[in-house]
């Protein structure tokens, strides 16, 4: 691997690494527009501009450089300051400036830079290029074309990712402008990261669109529970409230990008659909209330006949605790978990991230499923519902009932979940859990990596976390898991379950790990790898 | 270190002790004629007068508008991130028949949190909030009414009204006994019906 120096710093990098990337492994930041990770060079900004002090001469850019041996770049010379001014006055020179109705604005790429290299007084003598403004490019995106700076990104994003290639640069000189064909409209699903890959404020979110400065927004990584690839998100919120979803960079996963069904995914949060309080045959109760009518409801039917399903919408240490509870209280239940969508969910599906299972942990489940074998599978769930061998169903999240269609007509339900759904509102008994927004825990993603979700908001209403109400439910019944937190959860099932061996929060850490012995999910689908 | 106080020897008049009982008598006599005949007085009959308030005094908060009627605010938040008594809430929106996109659907200010520090005026790009209509009552029966919203500031554009004038019209037979809101009573905030 080549050794490069940077500001006098030697560091070795695999070969082929540009030097934002290795100067950003240094510790040095480069400041750059045009130049994103997971899309090809333009090198049309020139903000990278670095000044080449041995294997080469003069100044080039940094995004463009490829680091070999012996090559030795200063980031903080004069002569590079000056470039970095200059071209910040010409970036500048047609911008409109109208930060204070600008959603980027808080972070944006011409304002730190500004703060940072610019700082110049204005020669600007000649009235500034007039551009299209506040143009309806696509059903979740706003065009300002003044306040572009032309790197390209979003072309490049077009062309590469989704390859749909709406946008363009049109014009030449200080009058390009990107923008779409006549009559044409961005309507592919990935239409959120042209906002948040825009270094300036020209594509902006229509669904985000004036509704908070993003200083006041509080981020809290975790992952998108749309479907059961996991991307890795930062959920942006104030107060309790979440104001959007964005997508955090994981190379193994997701890249840098996420679809826009599941960037609105944090509407079912405060949705009219959401269970608030504990329900006993229609009729609203006390949690404590439910949970001891659940815990007297299991205990008053024969054991054999009770079925607990783990949920592919549940934590791993929920499913755990939900398994666990069942082996130590009701020894002959039976426990399955049962693939499939629930009835009702939404249908996309690409080979760039959306999967078909839109279930967020339907390989955790079936990890719990490999680990102990007396854990049936959904067909096997039909088939004892179908001969009647099971007259009491406990269900976490999934709709469960709507998944088997009529066939568990007259089997009374113990429903443990965050949204209505066929199964809530049939179910004898409802104990209400949190959102993934409102809890720790982890998801296990289609190719089995089991990432972290960490809590953003408080519960709403009495709510409690998917393990903590599978704990309480076990204390009720007799015997609990024995967890006090969800990272306790998580080490107890670490310690118990093979494929989770020996992983703590700690190691998950942002970018999570995978499970210790992969197995394939079944078609539907392939695994895909994760992203194009 | 102590100071020895300075005493003063009382003159053998002063000891004889009527000369200057007389003496007081006079003083108090003389300024009672002085202001019974004196107009240019520094009393002012509050709240039938009022002293008109100096240019640069912060008073209550207003809202200033375009030729057009609309607010200039825009809603950049930059009020309230710079207040330190965090009283300033805006729900921003957008107005697809205006070039200037966005606008305060709502701007509210909690005069109970204000402190009157006027960093909203000094951080406002676009000269929107003042406080110069120099008003001082700031006063309600309610907590609620404390909040002062936009409609309110922009109103307060015409006229300088003062605030509890406006505030018991807005709550008519609310005011206290003793509170007169007829409007020939009312007077203008630069004290022109003074003596």
């Amino acid at each position: 691997m080549p050794i490069v120096k940077i500001n006098g710093v030697e560091i070795e990098v695999p070969a082929g690494t540009n030097m934002i990337d290795a100067a950003a492994k240094a510790g040095f930041d480069i400041p750059h527009y045009c130049y994103h990770p997971h899309l090809s060079i333009a090198g049309n900004c020139r903000m990278c501009t670095c000044e080449i002090e041995a294997g080469g001469r003069g100044l080039e850019i940094a995004c463009n450089m490829q680091a070999r041996d012996g090559l030795a770049i200063r980031t903080d010379s004069p002569q590079v300051k000056a470039v970095r001014r200059n071209v910040m006055e010409f970036l500048l020179k047609n911008h409109p400036l109208d930060c204070p109705i600008c959603d980027q604005s808080g972070e944006c790429r011409l304002q730190d830079y500004y703060m940072e290299h610019g700082q110049y007084e204005s020669r600007l003598a000649d009235p500034k290029v007039g551009k299209h403004k506040r143009m309806d490019i696509g059903d979740h995106l706003v065009l300002d074309a003044e306040r572009c700076i032309a790197c390209s990104r979003c072309v490049r994003f077009g062309d590469e990712v989704t390859g749909t290639g709406e946008l363009r640069l049109f014009n030449r000189t200080d009058h390009t402008e990107i923008g779409i064909f006549p009559g044409e409209r961005i309507s592919h699903a990935y239409q959120g990261n042209l906002a948040d890959i825009c270094p300036v404020g020209a594509i902006t979110s229509k669904d985000f669109r004036f509704e908070k400065r993003v200083w006041y927004l509080d981020e809290t990584d975790s992952v998108c529970t749309g479907c059961a690839t996991g991307c890795n998100i930062r959920v942006c919120h104030q107060q309790g409230q979440v104001f959007r979803y964005m997508p955090r960079r994981n190379d193994a996963v997701n890249k840098s990008w996420m679809c826009d069904h599941g960037r609105l995914g944090w509407q079912d949060i405060a949705s009219l659909r959401r269970v608030l309080r504990a329900r006993i045959d229609g009729k609203q109760a006390e949690l404590s209330e439910g949970i001891r009518a659940a815990a007297a409801a299991l205990r008053g039917v024969d054991a054999s006949s009770v079925a607990f399903v783990l949920g592919t919408r549940a934590t791993n240490e929920a499913n755990w605790a939900l398994w666990k509870v069942a082996r130590a209280n009701l020894p002959q239940a039976g426990v399955y978990w049962c693939q499939g969508n629930d009835p009702g969910a939404w249908s996309q599906v690409d080979d760039l991230l959306m999967d078909a299972d839109k279930n967020p942990n339907r390989a955790g489940a079936r990890a719990l499923a490999d680990h102990d074998a007396a854990i049936g599978d959904g067909t096997d769930l039909a088939h004892a519902v179908r001969e009647g061998k099971v007259r009491m169903l406990v269900v976490l999240h999934d709709d469960v009932l709507g998944r088997l269609e009529d066939a568990a007509e007259g089997v009374a339900v113990l429903h443990l979940g965050s949204q209505r759904n066929t199964t809530a509102d049939k179910a004898r008994i409802v104990l209400p859990a949190t959102h993934p927004t409102e809890q720790d825990g982890t998801f296990t993603n289609r190719a089995g990596r089991v990432q972290r979700i960490r809590r953003a908001l408080p519960a709403a209403g009495d709510a409690l976390p998917d393990w903590q109400l599978v704990e309480l439910l076990g204390a009720a019944l007799g015997k609990g898991p024995g967890a006090r937190d969800a990272a306790t959860a998580f080490k107890l099932l670490a310690g118990e379950v093979k494929a989770f061996a020996g992983m703590t929060y700690k190691d998950l850490g942002g970018g999570g790990l995978p499970l210790r012995q992969p197995e394939p999910l079944p078609s539907p689908p392939p695994a895909q790898p994760a992203a194009p | 270190m102590t100071v020895p106080a300075l005493r003063h020897e009382r003159t053998f008049v002063e000891r004889l002790y009527l000369p200057e009982i007389v003496k007081g008598l006079y003083i108090t006599l003389r300024h009672a004629l002085k202001n019974l005949f004196e107009q240019d007085l520094p009393t002012i009959e509050y709240p039938d007068v009022r002293k008109p308030m100096p240019e640069r005094y912060k008073g209550a908060h207003r809202l200033t508008t375009r030729p057009d009627g609309k607010v200039k605010c825009v809603a950049c938040m930059c009020c309230a991130q710079v207040c330190p008594a965090k009283c300033i809430t805006i729900q921003a929106g957008e107005d697809p028949n205006d070039p200037i996109e966005k606008y305060p659907v709502e701007f509210q200010i909690d005069m109970l949190r204000c402190i009157y520090c006027g960093y909203c005026v000094e951080a406002c790009p676009k000269d929107a909030i003042r406080m110069d209509t120099g008003i001082y009552e700031i006063n309600a029966f309610t907590r609620q009414d404390m909040v002062h919203n936009k409609a309110y500031m922009t109103d307060l554009m015409d006229g300088h009204k003062p605030l509890a004038e406006t505030f018991y019209r807005q709550q008519a037979g609310s005011a206290p006994k003793g509170y007169d809101t007829d409007e020939q009573r009312v007077l203008p905030v630069d004290g022109s019906r003074g003596l």
